[in-house]
């Protein structure tokens, strides 16, 4: 499906966060957002899932939503958002256990852990899960209900660079299998050029659209030895229309909390 | 062994140790024998006529006033009387308590108005309401089940609320993010979150019910083991008086237990 | 004497020996600001402790139990109270001896009196004997209210299982549940009674002095008193029995038809007991119990009391009466057992 910003715009008891977002996200698309900290990103996500009401604008779906979709818009969290007291198994089927009765719910869980290699952890906590381990629940999760965009909020800052580059690689194959729509939020430069088919870079608080930059490499070439020039170009680019704001972004944000506060 | 080596005319000494300490644990097969050891230096002392038996029974003549109580089928009268009021007033109070704390919980208008009201009547001795609760419900059981009632209320109350407020609001995100309906939401992911502070003040509840046990067996109680302590006291039966006190710091013992194993089972995934 | 000087000296010393102050000795009463202890206090005003050489201090309860509790611990010398099952299982573990008589149920002397309850009194319990049946708000098992209900049933002749016992801990909760009906009778004293049934609050259907006259109360001190400082305990005694005689005279004088009548004495005595028990004229000459002139104790009914508390195992049947017992300060007890 197909996600349309209108003219976006939020803040937060007078503190504008956001403003005059137009976007589209094209269905099969994996559009990422990019900015400096404290730039709207998140407060974006919130409202592209209908978890916050903007201020200003719109945000509407487009197309039919996946044969057996539960649950057009679905996020992965930054925190995983895992029910402690719910086993592997049982965290996924928390979002099937009003539409699916036990049989299919069943069968659902189990072949998302498997697509996920979770199925030896089904009756695991969280507690003894590594935090890769709870993210890859978490996506286990969101791919149950058959999404129609994925709105995934930094889903690896949480995780070291290791695991990170682990989880990444998960992605990317199953993304190649479901194409599902996708926004994903981050502001790390390189998971947004390993992933992402356009990047939306957000200036600094008010977010507005700084800019959008196509990536014209396949995700399967980017790591590619041969492909490596070109990738740094356009991190290079990328960084061009980004330090500056986070430059004054990072200068900003101690002097702007202040306001906030009085 | 070539890398520990210095220069010999440097002085050399040793890294003095300054760690450890400060980290109790606790001493496997220690505290029977040295429960033993109490009981018997309090047997000795009351059999060498140091301490009165008046004032303070020797465990021997506890044991035997409780074999006693036991044997002549009021042990199981007073155990009897004194276990339904508990368990029912505790049962009624917890409920209640939950419910108001569920309401300050989740709810604005709970939250405004309920909060005031626990603080304002949480700290009223509730021994002092006695005489009140006789007047509204009578002396028989009602009055009684009111007052452990009123005791657990309160602790539930703070309890189930600050539980749910501990429940990080994350996770109410990701249930509405994920279509569950208010209900779910309650049931699923609230009450279960809430449910080590609910659990520890079952535990905390709990106790006071049984303090109040005594005060609410006051008053028109023919059975109840404060309804024996009491008598015991009045008439100056020193040795029942204690053996009623084994009864109710056992009993304390049993619902510590029962609530430690119900947090066993429940909080597993911690 | 060689030396006059000397002579003297000791001449006037012998002349002043027995004008040399005697050191007072020390006592503590442990009471209660009840009418019942009004001996104590006309012995303390009137200054009969003091000529016999006794210092007073009192030290007030509101219970009797710690009053017994204050004088088995040494914590006071003396004390009266009613007699309870706590009295006399404390009385007998030997540290207790009772030397007289407090005051006592006398035939004509209203004091204990049933009170019903206005509900229960318009169903019929009219009387003493429908008790069955009813119930009866007391404070404890083993009180004196639980004595006479007990001693009611068997002058009567019903099971005193027929009778519903509801333990209130205190007279105002007593007093709170007549009142609204939620016991149909209680047994306090008769200024009390008569002070709720003047107000509409209830009937007295009859007096415990009417069915079952008793020793209510008793004077008592501590065994070690009366093994180690006896010649205490008999000053002590003399001064109550003086007090005892006054209170007597005053308050318990019946007239040719047998109604009880106060005068002069009474008058003057009652700015003492006034000054201790805070009561207004009109309850003290309503609640002033019989109290024996010399403090005699009616030792069968102490006998009878502790045989009732053993068999309703409120008292333990180690217990034995005579050793509770020390007559030997007073003359006259009555109804001694042989």
């Amino acid at each position: 499906m197909q996600l349309l910003f209108e003219e976006v715009g939020h803040a937060f008891d007078g503190l504008r966060v956001l403003e005059g977002i137009s976007l589209s996200v094209a269905a099969g698309e994996t559009l990422a957002i990019l900015g400096p900290s404290g730039c709207g990103k998140s407060t974006l996500l919130a409202i592209a899932g209908g978890l916050l009401r903007p201020a200003r604008g719109r945000v509407r779906l487009a197309g039919t939503p996946p044969a057996g979709c539960l649950n057009p818009l679905t996020y992965v969290f930054q925190d995983f958002a895992l029910l402690p007291w719910r086993t592997v198994a049982g965290n996924v089927a928390l979002a099937l256990e009003a539409t699916l009765d036990r049989r299919a719910r069943r069968e659902r869980v189990a072949e998302v852990l498997r697509r996920t290699g979770l199925s030896d952890f089904a009756a695991a906590y969280p507690r003894q899960l590594s935090g890769g381990m709870k993210q890859r629940v978490g996506i286990a999760r969101a791919l149950a209900v058959r999404p129609a965009v994925l709105l995934m909020d930094e889903p690896l800052s949480a995780l070291d660079a290791q695991t990170r580059e682990l989880l990444l690689e998960e992605f990317l194959t199953l993304w190649r299998e479901a194409r599902t729509t996708t926004l994903y939020v981050t502001h790390n430069l390189d998971e947004a050029l390993r992933i992402a088919d356009r990047i939306c870079v957000l200036s600094r608080r008010p977010g507005r659209i700084r800019g959008l930059l196509e990536v014209p490499l396949p995700v399967a070439e980017r790591t590619a030895p041969e492909n490596a020039a070109r990738i740094g170009e356009l991190r290079a680019e990328l960084w061009r229309m980004i330090a500056e704001e986070v430059r004054a972004a990072d200068r900003e944000l101690a002097s702007a909390r202040e306001p906030v506060d009085g | 062994m070539a890398e520990p080596a210095h220069r010999a005319d440097e002085p050399v000494r040793e890294v003095p140790f300054r760690g450890g300490g400060f980290a109790p644990r606790r001493l496997r097969h220690l505290a029977p024998p040295f429960f033993l050891l109490l009981l018997l230096l309090w047997e000795g002392a009351s059999r060498a006529g140091l301490v009165s038996p008046l004032a303070l029974p020797p465990p021997s003549s506890i044991l035997t006033a409780l074999s006693d109580l036991a044997a002549s089928g009021d042990l199981r009268r007073h155990l009897e009387a004194s276990l339904y009021r508990l368990v029912a007033g505790w049962i009624l109070g917890t409920s209640a308590g939950l419910l108001l704390g569920l309401l300050i919980g989740i709810s604005s208008l709970g939250r405004t108005l309920g909060i005031p009201l626990v603080a304002a009547l949480f700290p009223i001795p509730k021994i002092a309401m006695l005489p009140l609760f006789i007047l509204w419900f009578g002396i028989g059981e009602p009055s009684k089940l009111a007052t452990i009632a009123l005791g657990a209320f309160f602790p539930t109350v703070i309890n189930a609320y600050a539980g749910i407020d501990n429940v990080p609001r994350s996770l109410v995100r990701m249930g509405q993010s994920f279509g569950l309906s208010h209900r779910a939401i309650v049931f699923e992911i609230l009450l279960p979150g809430a449910l080590p502070g609910i659990l520890a003040g079952a535990r905390i509840s709990s106790s006071i019910a049984l303090v109040l046990l005594v005060a609410a067996e006051m008053i028109g109680a023919q059975y109840g083991i404060g309804a024996l302590v009491l008598q015991a006291g009045n008439l100056m039966r020193t040795d029942q008086l204690m053996a009623g006190v084994v009864v109710l710091s056992l009993l304390g013992l049993t619902i510590s237990a029962l609530i430690g194993l119900a947090e066993r089972r429940l909080l597993a995934w911690r | 004497m060689r030396n006059p000087f000397r002579a003297t000296v000791v001449a006037l010393f012998l002349a002043a020996w027995p004008l040399l102050p005697v050191q007072a000795q020390k006592i503590t009463i442990a009471a209660l600001t009840f009418v019942s202890s009004s001996p104590l206090f006309i012995a303390q005003d009137k200054g009969y402790y003091a000529e016999e050489g006794l210092e007073v201090e009192f030290s007030f309860f509101r219970a009797a139990q710690p009053v017994a509790v204050a004088i088995a611990s040494g914590d006071a010398d003396f004390g009266v109270t009613a007699f309870t099952a706590g009295f006399y299982n404390l009385a007998g573990q030997g540290a207790l001896k009772v030397i007289g008589a407090q005051s006592r149920e006398e035939p004509g002397f209203d004091f204990s009196g049933y009170l019903v309850s206005n509900q229960a009194y318009a169903a019929g319990f009219t009387s003493p004997e429908k008790f069955p049946g009813r119930s009866l708000g007391m404070t404890q098992y083993g009180s004196s209210f639980h004595l006479m209900i007990g001693m009611l049933a068997d002058e009567l002749g019903f099971p005193l299982s027929e009778v519903k016992l509801v333990p209130l801990q205190s007279v105002p909760n007593m007093i709170a549940a007549v009142k609204s009906g939620q016991v149909d009778s209680i047994i306090l004293p008769a200024h009390i009674v008569k002070a709720l049934e003047a107000k509409g609050n209830g009937r007295i259907v009859g007096w415990v002095h009417q069915y079952t006259p008793y020793q209510l109360g008793g004077l008592f001190t501590s065994t070690r008193n009366v093994t180690e400082r006896r010649e205490v305990v008999e000053k002590f005694v003399r001064a109550y029995q003086r007090a005892a005689t006054e209170y007597h005279e005053a308050f318990n004088r019946l007239d040719a038809d047998g109604r009880r009548v106060f005068g002069e004495k009474a008058e003057a005595l009652l700015p003492i007991i006034q000054k201790y028990t805070k009561a207004k004229p009109q309850s003290i000459y309503n609640g002033a119990p019989y109290i024996d002139p010399l403090g005699r104790l009616d030792v069968g009914s102490v006998y009878a009391q502790i045989a009732w508390f053993k068999e309703n195992g409120l008292v333990d049947e180690k217990v034995d009466p005579a050793e509770i017992l020390d007559l030997s300060f007073i003359e006259g007890h009555f109804n001694i057992p042989e």
